[in-house]
């Protein structure tokens, strides 16, 4: 999503706060794909992944009022308000998961079909069977990883959030995520390097 | 460059966001440290293997879903401003027309109020008729929305808690509906617009009392902001004993305790 989006949402939520929500569908539009993939990376569930979604979308609205105040303390802090949307609404984003996992935590974890469903979507043409297998198990290792470190290579390396904006959202220091998101890569490699041992024995 | 210096800048160069500076350090440590180059070489691919994996794409139910939720917490919601000029001829053209000065408003008031005035005492049965249509429509009305109330879609009891609205006004069957929903239903959204449909029946009996009965039980933090919302906004002191309830769950969302803590403020005053 480039900076010009980030702006006009912005824009839109400050709207949305002084009671203008006319904005609040394009913001949707704009927003509801990448939460999506946020919580379905993180839950591996289709249904829940969008009850999530909706539950953000719900929770901007019933906090609206919210937005400009932690903006001004964005403002303070950072110089960058067109940014503060992203953060407020992953701040949002993992409120809403952090409530579901409390409600859920007795729940049995995803089975590996759907993962695997997903690893072999739409191949295209040049994805051989090795390289769609070598997925599946990147994949799973990504599934097996605890979930705060899979969180934070969600938003790294999926979400696209710099190192800095992942900092505001996770209330800490740019070269903090830097050193985490260095030890959550070490433990994905370790645990699919053993997937990968498993699979060939 | 230490070690642990490295594996930050390693992190840095994998989300492109490492300094000229930050890079040639980083080339020259790995030239003499095989462990951390090994582990560049490693995680780096592993890194740009991550972006293969498919990305998954929401139904359209949900998007349906939103649409729903939207239309039935917000009407207001649709934006004014994307009416095209086209779609908003009527209003234009009745723009035109009108006329500025305020004595010819004033003539056509009046010319309309006479007309109006003398249709009116000539068809005295017909506005009769038109009476009891109106009174038949809106028993209709009421029979629609507490029959969509009842169904097993949420989607539908939306719908049903949506044509509440619609009602002129709210009789004592449809308001015991809406506080039933607002207890009882599984669907938090559902649950909202019940609250929301509520505004205009603060003032009938056994609303506020139904409310405050309903939110000890309440397990979701935005319906539980909703009813304590609603209570300040109705000034109702008799919730002050559950809203204390709810204030020393423990395990209460924050945004929510801070709001109820608010409207123990406003209510004790």
């Amino acid at each position: 999503m480039d900076i010009a989006s980030h702006d006009t949402d912005h824009d839109r939520m400050a709207a949305v706060a002084r009671g203008d929500l006319s904005g609040m569908n394009e913001i949707y539009r704009n927003r509801h794909r990448p939460l999506f993939r946020f919580f379905y990376r993180l839950t591996n569930r289709q249904a829940t992944a969008e009850d999530l979604v909706h539950e953000v979308f719900l929770r901007m609205i019933r906090y609206r009022h919210t937005y400009q105040a932690q903006v001004g303390q964005a403002q303070e802090t950072d110089r960058d308000p067109p940014h503060a949307f992203e953060a407020w609404m992953y701040r949002i984003a993992r409120n809403a998961m952090a409530d579901h996992s409390r409600k859920h935590r007795n729940e049995i974890a995803p089975g590996e079909g759907e993962l695997e469903s997903i690893a072999s979507a739409r191949p295209t043409p040049f994805e051989t069977a090795a390289k769609r297998q070598d997925l599946s198990l990147l994949h799973r290792a990504l599934r097996e990883l605890p979930e705060d470190r899979r969180e934070l290579l969600i938003l790294a390396r999926f979400q696209g959030l710099s190192y800095e904006r992942i900092g505001q959202i996770l209330g800490c220091q740019a070269g903090t995520v830097k050193g985490r998101v260095f030890r959550a890569m070490k433990e994905l490699g370790s645990i699919y390097s053993d997937l990968c041992r498993e699979k060939a024995s | 460059m230490m070690c642990s210096h490295a594996k930050e800048s390693m992190a840095a160069g994998w989300q492109r966001e490492i300094t000229a500076d930050e890079e040639s350090a980083l080339r020259q440590h790995l030239e003499t440290c095989p462990e951390c180059s090994a582990e560049m070489a490693a995680l780096g691919g592993l890194w740009d293997r991550l972006a293969d994996l498919p990305a998954p794409e929401p139904s359209h139910a949900l998007h349906a879903r939103w649409q729903s939720t939207i239309e039935s917490l917000a009407p207001s919601l649709k934006p004014v401003s994307r009416i095209s000029p086209l779609r908003n001829w009527p209003a234009n053209l009745f723009a035109n027309f009108w006329p500025a000065s305020p004595v010819w408003q004033a003539a056509i008031a009046l010319g309309c109020l006479l007309i109006g005035l003398l249709i009116g005492t000539n068809l005295p049965r017909r506005n009769r008729e038109i009476a009891q249509l109106h009174e038949e429509i809106a028993s209709t009305r009421e029979m629609v929305a507490l029959s969509l109330l009842q169904q097993q879609s949420a989607t539908e009891r939306l719908r049903g808690v949506d044509y509440t609205g619609h009602l002129q006004t709210m009789e004592p069957q449809v308001v015991s509906a809406l506080t039933d929903a607002v207890a009882h239903d599984p669907s938090v959204n559902v649950r909202l617009a019940a609250i929301d449909a509520l505004s205009k029946a603060s003032g009938k009996p056994g609303v506020l009392q139904s409310l405050t009965q309903s939110l000890p039980g309440e397990d979701s933090p935005m319906v539980q902001a909703a009813l304590v919302d609603y209570l300040v906004e109705a000034h109702d002191r008799k919730a002050l004993g559950a809203l204390r309830q709810l204030a020393a769950q423990p395990d209460l969302n924050p945004a929510v305790l801070e709001r109820t803590h608010f409207a123990l403020q406003q209510l004790s005053r």
